[in-house]
């Protein structure tokens, strides 16, 4: 009998030889890895050969839920993924709201496995009475919102059919490209979308109203009942995040010099610009109202619109803060205009909008400093400030338009480095730095070196979250002391987040106490906070053995670019830059805390204590 | 009359300041009370005895409320320098003694009032909190004056008194005592006021509850509903008698360890000075612990974990002004290390804590003792009655004087924070000494609703959360 909270099923399905099967859930890897994101990579290793290309057959694509999704617990409603990046070639680990991963969770199955590549296009149709692979030939080259609606076409009420597409990007086999559910929440960085591309996989549809058991309901229920009542006593998930949505952080971290311009150059912003793009200036000009994700108490979905300039009105989601600083101020543009309308297409088309904000910033100081020259832009004047052109990009990226398109397609690494500026990319591991600038926190800083996906703030350690709106939480931001262990204890609140299935953003709120009450609730086991951390370092070595059975060099790898010794930026009063020796330092402890040698890598016994199994010697 | 003059020291004066404003921030002296003096070596190496003068404001002193006299002639000016010079003479002419200090420590006064006709003879007073228990004895002395201020009779009395305690109460008046430094008798005074209030907890929840008791104990009353006995006058609660007996008879298995004794060797020593944030955060945090009266003065404990050392702050509760040592020490356990850095070092080896606290909040040591009625033991648990407490932690573990380590550190794992009976509280943080500090400080709340509930009259049991009764 399945443990209370999964349904004890993982659904194996090979796109090459069109095989299903159903596998019983090993209840070892539920009690060692939990679920989403920790089951999700312990499924993945299992399967996958390090060496495997990204963009080939044989790249795993694994896709978990959680124990807690089907309950009642605040915004568990997640879905994970987790793939070889093609951005990275690395572990690709990806984490999104709506209302798919609920509906996954619903079609009776813990865990969906992709293997293989079909012969044209497919998609998957999910229920828990049929699991069939269908022809999608009729929406290739469709992009999100036409491919969703197409494939929810014939709901029923009470039986909604919900789908999670690619768009022409993920086809076009971008580097970053998405895999959306309800049209605007995506399994966004490293490049989810290609990798579906890749396997001719247009789309997975479910369907299903499978409900879990609950072990212990009054435990389940005290937990659920504290989680709430905390996310409404904290002034961020309270109001803050429903009146302005993450772009309403974009005034706050100017406060704490943290927010990027010019490709990372420096954090000086006109004030009467930046207040255009801010969450306050979308919540008055183009906020049409506030959504939540499933179960979501918070809300900080924004529902926008936007009058052309030929007068039609335009409706998507967005921007959230990190698209309107990628492609706002880090490009130096403060036009809301531009960025809505930018963000619009790139949803639309699958992209992921903070690696194509930071590779159009890197090609804007590529550009100015003449290393791209107008002859691979097919004369296009991409400076600095150009927020007209950036539909156009997002055109051009999206479709790999040859020229311009092709070089964008493939991320800001891959662009400076063919101009032969590799060190213009702001990126670690290949994977853009988000709107954060990490010279303003160390522990940001240290999180973007170590994150296993590359500069991703969501995997790295939030950080930032922590040094400005952690209230009792607050860290010292500029301590070479504190961080490594500070960032390692946000990562592993991070990764049990996404093995719980539950909203990074509840974090502003709360760390893991009432989820550990909640999940031993629901499952009857003691998941303790303990055990819950021994968890979380389990899955970190595991995703750290699999970066380096793929081929990760930390020395020359778990760094950042050296625009982040070199210049300082002004923040508390004092110049503020990360030197190398700073950086080897608190990467080095960051290792110790781990227990991971001080080269990087989990050593044998650490990875036996955390009943690892390696595939090499 | 020997030519005195001021002889103002920065540093002395700075000293009296901060400690004449932290015990008015403590709440041992009113406005104008007490007086405070230590033995100096002025620049000519002569021997002097520095005093607080007659009257001043402690909260408040300024330069030319410090006088400097020398050891063997008391009178400053037309006045003495203060109505108490002779007593603090006398004591700081007792061995080690260097500093003395006198206060209105009103908690401890008010916890040995008795309506005894004068002359009095009062009993000690028995502490039950191991701070004072084993910093200022098992008995601390109570002596009745006729004139109970600056009198030949305290000059005499007093010094005799202090060459065997390090603290003296003079009943209904106040306490003085002796020091190595000027912050140790602060220390002292802090540490009697705290165990004052303990015992006035602990007294008020017993007499809260002893009706229920009574008609628990006896149920031909409780048929007959009569009307149970009057409650017995205040320091003559047999409850109360009986926890201080036993222990007196057996202070080992009522209390967690032995505290260190106060170290005066390591007062000024900063080993980080360099880490300005993380010292901010170390400051910051100890004064919250002092102001909020978490913990009393220089008590309790506080670390930050590195990888491989720990900042450790061995007297946590310490004012801005005052301040404490603050050490870098490495993270594995040393052959010297006393039991509470120990315990530091053991809940993060097994643990991912950045951030722990030590400290005594009085009014959780007073609730742990709780006993509800028709029970025969203290509780195990303090499930908050008030809103925010009650969601914030539905239930806080406590545990008995002895336990197994890993227990502690397998419930800060699921709670944050803990309460050993006789022990204090111990609260982690994830992330941040501010994390952690949330807890006692969340903790005195709850048990001050928990105890204003008692003396209100109201059932506890039926306030407490059903779920949180289970958890
Ligand atoms: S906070 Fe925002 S992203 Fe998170 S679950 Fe709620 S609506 Fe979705």
């Amino acid at each position: 009998m399945a443990i209370p909270g999964y349904h004890g099923r993982v659904l194996e399905i090979n796109l090459t030889t069109g095989n299903i099967k159903v596998e019983a859930l090993d209840a070892q890897d539920v009690l060692l890895y939990l679920g989403g994101r920790g089951l999700a990579t312990k499924l993945f290793y299992d399967r996958i050969e390090p060496s495997a290309d990204p963009l080939g057959p044989d790249n795993v694509i694994v896709i978990a839920s959680s124990p807690l999704v089907g309950s009642q617990a605040p915004t568990a409603a997640r879905g994970h993924m987790v793939y070889k990046s093609p951005l990275t070639g690395y572990i690709g680990t990806s984490n999104s709201g709506g209302t798919w991963g609920h509906t996954f969770k619903a079609t009776g199955y813990d865990a969906l496995i992709i293997r293989g590549r079909a012969s044209h296009p497919v998609f998957i149709d999910l229920s828990p009475e049929k699991i069939e692979i269908l022809d999608a030939s009729h929406l290739w080259g469709k992009n999100v919102p036409e491919s969703t609606d197409s494939l929810t076409a014939g709901s029923t009420p009470g039986n909604l059919y919900r789908a999670l597409v690619i768009g022409p990007a993920g086809e076009n086999l971008v580097k970053y490209a998405v895999v959306a559910n309800d049209k605007n929440r995506v399994y966004g960085r490293g490049g989810p979308g290609a990798v579906f591309g890749s396997k001719n996989l247009k789309g997975i549809r479910v369907r299903g109203r499978e409900k879990i058991t609950i072990a212990d309901e009054a435990r389940y229920r005290s937990g659920v009942d504290q989680a709430i009542y905390l996310l409404k006593q904290a002034p961020i998930t309270k109001r803050l995040m429903r009146e302005l949505g993450t772009a309403g952080l974009i005034l706050l971290i100017n406060v704490i010099n943290m927010l990027p311009h010019r490709n990372f150059l420096d954090v000086n912003h006109d004030e009467e610009k930046l207040e255009r793009i801010s969450g306050e200036a979308i919540a008055r000009g183009y906020l049409e109202k506030a959504g939540s994700c499933y179960l979501c108490p918070i809300g900080c979905q924004r529902h926008t619109a936007v009058k052309t300039a030929d007068g039609r009105v335009r409706r998507g989601e967005g921007p959230e803060y990190e698209t309107t600083v990628l492609m706002g101020p880090v490009c130096d543009v403060y036009d809301l205009y531009y960025i809505i309308q930018a963000n619009y297409l790139a949803n639309e088309l699958g992209l992921d909008t903070v690696t194509f904000g930071g590779t159009v910033a890197c090609a804007m100081e590529l550009f100015e400093k003449g290393y791209l020259t107008p002859e691979q832009t097919d004369g296009l004047e991409i400076k600095f400030g150009r927020g007209d052109l950036l539909e156009k990009l997002v055109d051009l990226a999206a479709y790999r338009r040859p020229g311009l398109g092709s070089l964008l397609a493939e991320g800001s690494y891959r662009l400076a480095a063919a101009c032969g500026h590799p060190e213009l990319a702001m990126q670690v591991k290949k994977l853009e730095i988000p709107g954060y600038d990490p010279r303003a926190s160390y522990a940001q800083a240290l999180g973007y070196m170590t994150s296993p996906t590359g500069a991703c703030h969501l995997r790295g350690g939030y950080a930032v979250s922590l040094a400005f709106f952690g209230g009792t939480k607050e860290i010292p931001r500029f301590s070479l002391l504190q961080s490594p262990i500070a960032i390692r204890n946000m990562q592993n609140t991070g990764i049990l987040q996404d093995s719980l299935g539950v909203c990074r953003f509840t974090g502003f709120s709360f760390a893991i106490e009432p989820w550990a009450r909640i999940v031993s609730g629901i499952t009857g086991y003691d998941f303790s906070t303990a055990h819950l951390e021994e968890i979380a370092n389990r899955i970190a070595a595991l995703e750290r053995l699999f970066n380096l059975e793929a081929g990760l060099k930390p020395e020359e790898e778990d760094v950042l670019p050296s625009r982040f010794s070199e210049i300082p930026i002004m923040s508390e009063g004092k110049p503020r830059a990360i030197s190398r020796e700073n950086m080897i330092q608190m990467r080095r402890d960051y290792y110790r805390a781990r227990g991971w040698n001080d080269d990087g890598r989990p050593g044998e016994s650490y990875l036996r204590e955390m009943k690892i199994e390696p595939k090499k010697a | 009359m020997a030519p005195y003059k001021w002889q103002a020291s920065e540093d002395i004066f700075r000293l009296f300041h901060s400690i004449g404003h932290a015990s008015l921030l403590y709440d041992i002296q009113d406005s104008h009370s007490g007086n405070m003096a230590m033995r100096w070596k002025n620049a000519q190496g002569e021997e002097m005895i520095v005093i607080t003068a007659t009257g001043s404001q402690k909260g408040d002193l300024e330069p030319n409320h410090l006088c400097y006299l020398s050891p063997g002639e008391t009178d400053f000016g037309y006045y003495k320098a203060s109505s108490e010079t002779d007593i603090h003479v006398n004591i700081l002419s007792l061995p080690g003694a260097q500093a003395s200090m006198h206060a209105h420590v009103k908690e401890l006064i008010m916890a040995t009032l008795d309506d005894q006709p004068a002359p009095k003879t009062p009993l000690p007073f028995v502490p039950v909190d191991p701070l004072a228990f084993y910093h200022l004895g098992p008995e601390i002395p109570v002596d009745w004056f006729a004139v109970p201020s600056g009198s030949p009779e305290m000059a005499k009395t007093i010094p005799a008194r202090l060459a065997d305690h390090p603290l003296t109460i003079i009943y209904g008046h106040g306490a003085m005592t002796r020091g190595r430094t000027l912050k140790e008798t602060f220390f002292n005074l802090c540490l009697a006021n705290n165990a004052g209030y303990i015992v006035r907890l602990i007294e008020r929840q017993i007499r809260s509850t002893r009706a229920k008791r009574q008609a628990l104990k006896t149920p031909e009353k409780q048929e007959k509903n009569l009307v149970p006995e009057a409650p017995l006058p205040v320091g003559q609660s047999p409850e109360l008698e009986e926890l201080r007996s036993k222990i007196k008879a057996a202070p080992e298995s009522h209390f967690h360890f032995r505290p260190t004794p106060y170290n005066t060797d390591i007062e000024n020593r900063c080993d980080f000075p360099e880490e300005d944030e993380i010292l901010k955060e170390f400051r910051k945090t100890g004064n919250r612990l002092f102001e909020s009266r978490l913990s009393p003065f220089h008590t309790g404990s506080m670390s930050v974990r590195g990888v491989d050392y720990l900042l450790y702050a061995p007297q946590a509760s310490m004012p801005y002004e005052v301040g404490g040592p603050l050490l870098k020490l490495p993270l594995a356990p040393n052959p010297g290390d006393d039991t509470e850095l120990l315990l530091h070092k053991k809940i993060y080896a097994e643990s991912d804590f950045q951030a722990l606290i030590h400290a005594y909040v009085p009014e959780a040591e007073a609730h742990a003792h709780f006993i509800y009625p028709g029970e025969e033991t203290p509780i195990e648990k303090i499930i908050p009655v008030d809103a925010e407490g009650s969601f914030m932690y539905l239930v806080i573990p406590v545990l008995p004087p002895k336990f197994d380590e890993a227990r502690l550190v397998s419930l800060l794992h699921d709670y944050r924070v803990v309460v050993v009976r006789g022990g204090g509280v111990w609260a982690a943080g994830g992330l941040s000494l501010s994390e952690a500090l949330h807890h006692p400080s969340s903790v005195r709340e709850i048990c001050l609703y928990r105890l204003a509930a008692l003396e209100r009259g109201l059932d506890l049991r039926k306030m407490e959360p059903e779920k949180a009764k289970k958890w």
